[in-house]
C-alpha cells in the first residue's frame, strides 16, 4: 500500500521524512563500514529481484480471479540481515516513486517506514526470536509465518495512522484501520507461506545462502498449512464479531448524517484534545493558513452561506488557467512547428 | 622480454572434488591473437579467470611478467583487461559514460583524463556520441561492443574475452570480428563458435575436461577434423 | 520490451532536460508540499497550480497522452480512499463557481480536492521523472546530501530492474507455456516460490559476475565517479521562475481564503 502525498499533512510528511532519512543515514554509515566490497552489486542486485518477484504471481485459494504475490521484505531481511534489508527494501520504494510514480515524494518518508524500516527490523526479530534454540522445521514454519503477518499489518497500521494524523480524508480512523487490518492479514499470510516455500528452495538448492537464517531442512506438511489456515480462519473471525460488538455502527456511519444528530461523536473529532493539539500544530505551520480543519469545522463555515463574489473569483481562476495552459501548448506547438526537431 | 600470459602447471578443483583445470601449461607472446576453443564446461572460462586472478589453485600463472597474488593484483588488472560472457554483467552503472568511465576513475586518472579515454574507447567501438544512453536502451551488438569499450578505456595490453560472440546475429558478429581485427592488444578469447575463431586467431588452443588437448596454429588445429569431432567441435565452414 | 520506453521521454533533449536535476528536483518538492497544504475545500486553487507542471511537460515535449496513463495506473489507492469520502462526510455544503451553484456534501468536496491535488503533484513527479535522467538524478541527489551507499544501491537497482524483469516474464511465459490448468493450491505455490527461489539464485549468480567485472577493472571499495553537474544560468531563471509562480499564485489566491 503505497501512501500519496494528498493523503499527508506537511507535518506529517515532513516528520516522516525526516525520520525515514536519518534513519537510513544511520543505517547506510554503520552498513558501510562493515560491508565487504562484493556485498554492494549484490545488494542492488536483490533490489532488483524484489521486482521481478512481485511480478510472480499465483492463485489464491477460494477465491477466484484473484491472484497473490510476494513483498519480499521480510524474506529479504531474514536472508541479508535487517540492515541491510532495509536499505534494499527503501531503495526499491524510492524507485517505485520516481520511475513507477507510485506513492509520492513527500510521501516517501512514510513509504519507507512503512514497507521498509519497521517490517525489516520488526520481521527479522520475530523470526529470531522464535528461532532461538534448537532448530526445528516446525519453528522456522511458525517463525516465518509470524514475521511475515506480524511485520506487515504493523507496517499496515502505519498508515491509517499517518493519515488520521494528517486529518485529511474523512474515513473515520478505525473504519480505515479495521479495512487495512483485515487485508494485511491476507497478504501477510500469502507472504508468510511463500517465504517459507522459498526459504525451503534455497535450502535445498543453495544451503549456503540461508545457512546462517535455516541451518536445517523445513518441510511444509498439508497439516501445518491446514493448521495454520483454521487458526487464521479463528482469528479473523473473532477480530470480526468483537468488531461487531465494540463498534455497533461500525456500517451505519455511512448512513448517518451529521446534521441529523448534532451530538454524532466521530472517532477522529477535534473535541479530542490530542487532535485538536495537532490540528493546531498543523494550521501553524502549513504554509498556508486552512479554514477548513475537520469535520465539524467544516460544518460551521459551509452551510448555505454562499458567498457569490468568491464563487466568481474562483471561477476566474480556474478559466484564467485553463486558457493559460491551452496557450502555452499551442505556443509550444508552433515552436516546433517552426524549428524542426532534431531528436 | 617478458610473455604476456605464462602458465606453469597450473591446476584447479571444484570444491567437491572434480578438477575443472589440471596441468595447465601456457605461453602467450605479446600480440598473439588466440582462441580457445573446447565444448562447454571444458573450462575456458576457468583459465580466463585465472589470468585476473579471480581463480586460485596451485601452480603458477605470470601476466606480463608478473605474478598473479594479492600483492601484483591491481597492477595486473589494468595491465589485463577481461570481458565477461554477458555483457549485461559487464555494464552495471546507469549510463554508458559511468560504465566506460569505471576503470579509469579505479586507476586513478584525473577528470579531463577519464573523459578523453572513454570518448577513446566509444570511438574505437563504434559508440561515439552514445555517452548518455543507459545500457538497457542498447541493442545486443552495442552492448558487446560497449563491454569492450569498457575494458579498452583502461588501456590493457592483453584482453580476454569469454564467448564474445554469443547471441549476436551475423552483422554484428562481424562487425565485431573487423573490431577485434583493429585492435593491438593480445587477446585471448573463448569461443566454441569456429567460424568466429577461424576469423580472428592465428593461435587455438583446444581445451577439454580441464585439459590442454591441443595447441597451435589455429588453421592446422581447426581443420583436423577427426580432432574436432572427437571434442564435440566442428571445422568452419568458411576459411579464407 | 516495453518496460525499457517507461523513462525513453528522459532521454529527449529540450530546455527542461537540460536543468539542473537539484533545482527541477527542489521546486518540486516544494511545489508539492505548497499544493498538499492548500485548504481541502477549494478545487480551483490546484487547478491554478497545475500551470507550472503542465508548462514543464509541454516544454519538455512529454506526450500528455503518455502522462494521463501513468497516472491511471497508480490511482487506485487513493482513488478508492478518496471515493470514500463522500460516505462518511454528509454536511451539505453549497459551491458557488461562477455562473454555477452546485449543492454538494464536504465529503465530495473532499474526495474533488484529493484528486485535484493527487493529479496536480503527479503531474510535477512525471515533469520531474520524464525531463530528468535517472542518474542526472541520482548525482543531485547525492549532491543534496542522501548516502552514497544509498546512491549506488538505486544505481544498480535501476539498471538492473529491466534485466530481472526480463528473466520474471521468460519464467512465467515458461510456466504458462506447460500449465495447461489449475494445480491446486499446495502445488501453485511450490511453483510460485520455486519460480521467486530460482530468481533469487540467479540474481545472486549475477551479482557475482558483476563484482567480477567490478574488481577485474580496478574497484578496491572506493566509489568513484565523475560528476557533470553544474548550476548555469538558466537554472537560476528556472529557480526564479518557480518561486515567483509557486508564491505569486499563493499570493493572487490569499484573498479568496479568507
Amino acid at each position: 500500500m503505497h501512501m500519496a502525498n494528498e493523503l499527508l499533512s506537511v507535518p506529517v510528511a515532513a516528520g516522516t521524512l525526516a525520520i525515514a532519512a536519518g534513519a537510513l543515514g544511520f543505517i547506510c554509515r554503520r552498513v558501510r563500514q562493515v560491508i565487504a566490497t562484493e556485498k554492494l552489486a549484490l545488494m542492488g542486485i536483490l533490489g532488483a529481484f524484489v521486482f521481478a518477484a512481485q511480478m510472480v504471481n499465483f492463485q489464491i485459494p477460494a477465491m477466484p480471479g484473484t491472484s497473490g504475490h510476494m513483498v519480499g521484505a521480510v524474506l529479504l531481511a531474514i536472508i541479508l540481515g535487517p540492515h541491510l534489508g532495509t536499505v534494499v527494501i527503501s531503495s526499491v520504494v524510492i524507485i517505485q516513486c520516481l520511475i513507477f510514480q507510485d506513492g509520492g515524494l513527500l510521501a516517501l518518508g512514510c513509504n519507507i517506514i512503512n514497507m521498509g524500516l519497521v517490517p525489516c527490523y520488526l520481521g527479522y526479530f520475530l523470526y529470531k526470536l522464535v528461532m532461538t534454540g534448537q532448530f526445528s522445521s516446525l519453528k522456522s514454519y511458525i517463525g516465518a509465518m509470524l514475521a511475515c503477518v506480524l511485520a506487515l499489518e504493523a507496517g499496515a497500521i502505519l498508515v491509517p495512522i499517518q493519515a488520521a494524523l494528517s486529518g485529511v480524508l474523512a474515513v473515520p480512523f478505525s473504519t480505515f484501520l479495521i479495512t487495512m487490518i483485515g487485508v494485511h492479514f491476507l497478504v501477510g499470510f500469502i507472504e508468510g507461506l511463500i517465504t517459507v516455500t522459498v526459504l525451503a528452495y534455497l535450502q535445498q538448492v543453495r544451503p549456503d545462502v540461508v545457512i546462517d537464517c535455516l541451518p536445517g531442512k523445513v518441510r511444509l506438511s498439508r497439516g501445518a498449512v491446514l493448521i495454520t489456515l483454521a487458526i487464521f480462519a479463528v482469528i479473523a473471525g473473532a477480530g470480526l464479531s468483537l468488531l461487531a460488538s465494540d463498534f455497533p455502527d461500525g456500517l451505519e456511519w455511512s448512513y448517518a448524517e451529521r446534521p441529523d444528530q448534532p451530538d454524532f461523536d466521530s472517532i477522529v473529532s477535534n473535541e479530542d484534545p490530542r487532535v485538536a493539539a495537532v490540528d493546531d500544530f498543523q494550521s501553524k505551520y502549513t504554509l498556508l493558513p486552512d479554514y477548513s480543519g475537520r469535520a465539524s469545522k467544516l460544518g460551521q463555515i459551509a452551510v448555505d452561506e454562499v458567498d457569490l463574489s468568491a464563487g466568481w473569483t474562483s471561477f476566474a481562476g480556474v478559466v484564467g488557467s485553463a486558457i493559460t495552459m491551452v496557450a502555452i501548448w499551442l505556443a509550444a506547438w508552433i515552436l516546433r512547428k517552426r524549428q524542426p526537431s532534431k531528436a | 622480454m617478458s610473455k604476456a600470459i605464462e602458465i606453469e602447471n597450473f591446476s584447479y578443483g571444484y570444491p567437491d572434488g572434480t578438477m575443472a583445470l589440471s596441468e595447465i601449461k601456457l605461453s602467450i607472446e605479446h600480440g598473439q591473437k588466440v582462441v580457445l576453443i573446447g565444448p562447454n564446461g571444458a573450462g575456458k572460462s576457468t583459465l580466463l579467470l585465472t589470468m585476473t586472478g579471480f581463480v586460485k589453485g596451485t601452480g603458477k600463472v605470470f601476466v606480463d611478467g608478473l605474478e598473479v597474488n594479492r600483492k601484483n593484483l591491481k597492477q595486473i588488472r589494468t595491465c589485463l583487461g577481461s570481458c565477461l560472457e554477458n555483457p549485461d554483467d559487464q555494464l552495471f552503472m546507469p549510463t554508458l559514460f559511468d560504465d566506460v568511465a569505471f576503470g579509469p576513475l579505479n586507476m586513478g586518472l584525473d577528470t579531463e583524463q577519464v573523459k578523453k579515454r572513454v570518448a577513446d574507447a566509444l570511438q574505437t567501438v563504434g559508440l561515439a556520441g552514445m555517452a548518455d544512453k543507459a545500457p538497457h536502451h542498447l541493442s545486443a551488438g552495442q552492448k558487446r561492443a560497449a563491454a569492450i569499450a569498457t575494458i579498452l578505456s583502461m588501456t590493457p595490453k592483453i584482453i580476454t574475452l569469454d564467448e564474445p560472440d554469443g547471441s549476436l546475429d551475423p552483422r554484428n558478429r562481424n562487425n565485431l570480428i573487423k573490431l577485434l581485427g583493429s585492435l593491438s592488444q593480445t587477446l585471448i578469447i573463448a569461443t566454441c563458435n569456429m567460424n568466429f575463431a577461424a576469423a580472428i586467431a592465428d593461435r587455438a588452443v583446444l581445451l577439454d575436461n580441464g585439459q590442454i588437448i591441443a595447441d597451435g596454429d589455429a588453421k592446422e588445429i581447426m581443420s583436423d577434423f577427426k580432432l574436432m569431432s572427437e571434442h564435440g567441435l566442428e571445422v568452419p565452414t568458411v576459411s579464407d | 520490451m516495453h518496460h525499457a520506453h517507461i523513462d525513453k521521454f528522459a532521454y529527449q533533449d529540450s530546455v527542461i532536460h537540460r536543468l539542473d536535476s537539484r533545482v527541477k528536483f527542489i521546486a518540486v518538492l516544494i511545489f508539492t508540499a505548497v499544493v498538499i497544504s492548500l485548504p481541502r475545500t477549494s478545487l480551483s486553487i490546484p487547478v491554478c497550480y497545475a500551470i507550472g507542471p503542465f508548462a514543464i511537460l509541454v516544454l519538455g515535449r512529454v506526450p500528455l497522452r503518455f502522462v494521463f496513463r501513468k497516472i491511471l495506473l497508480v490511482s487506485p489507492f487513493v482513488l478508492v480512499l478518496a471515493l470514500s469520502c463522500p460516505l462518511y462526510d454528509r454536511t451539505p455544503l453549497t459551491v458557488a463557481f461562477g455562473p454555477f451553484i452546485w449543492r454538494g456534501t464536504v465529503g465530495w468536496m473532499r474526495c474533488f480536492t484529493i484528486l485535484g491535488k493527487f493529479v496536480v503533484t503527479m503531474l510535477a513527479l512525471i515533469g520531474l521523472v520524464s525531463t530528468t535522467r535517472f542518474n542526472d538524478l541520482l548525482a543531485g541527489l547525492q549532491k543534496l546530501g542522501v548516502p552514497k551507499l544509498l546512491v549506488i544501491q538505486l544505481g544498480f537497482l535501476y539498471r538492473y530492474i529491466f534485466v530481472l524483469i526480463d528473466r520474471a516474464h521468460h519464467i512465467l511465459q515458461a510456466r504458462a507455456g506447460r500449465k495447461l490448468r489449475s494445480l491446486g493450491f499446495k502445488r501453485e505455490l511450490r511453483t510460485a516460490s520455486a519460480m521467486v527461489g530460482s530468481l533469487f539464485i540467479r540474481s545472486i549468480d549475477t551479482a557475482e559476475h558483476i563484482n567480477i567485472a567490478m574488481q577485474g577493472r580496478g574497484f578496491d571499495g572506493r566509489w568513484r565517479s565523475i560528476s557533470k553537474l553544474r548550476i548555469r544560468r538558466a537554472d537560476l531563471l528556472f529557480a526564479l521562475a518557480a518561486v515567483f509562480f509557486i508564491l505569486g499564485l499563493y499570493v493572487f489566491i490569499r484573498p479568496v481564503l479568507q
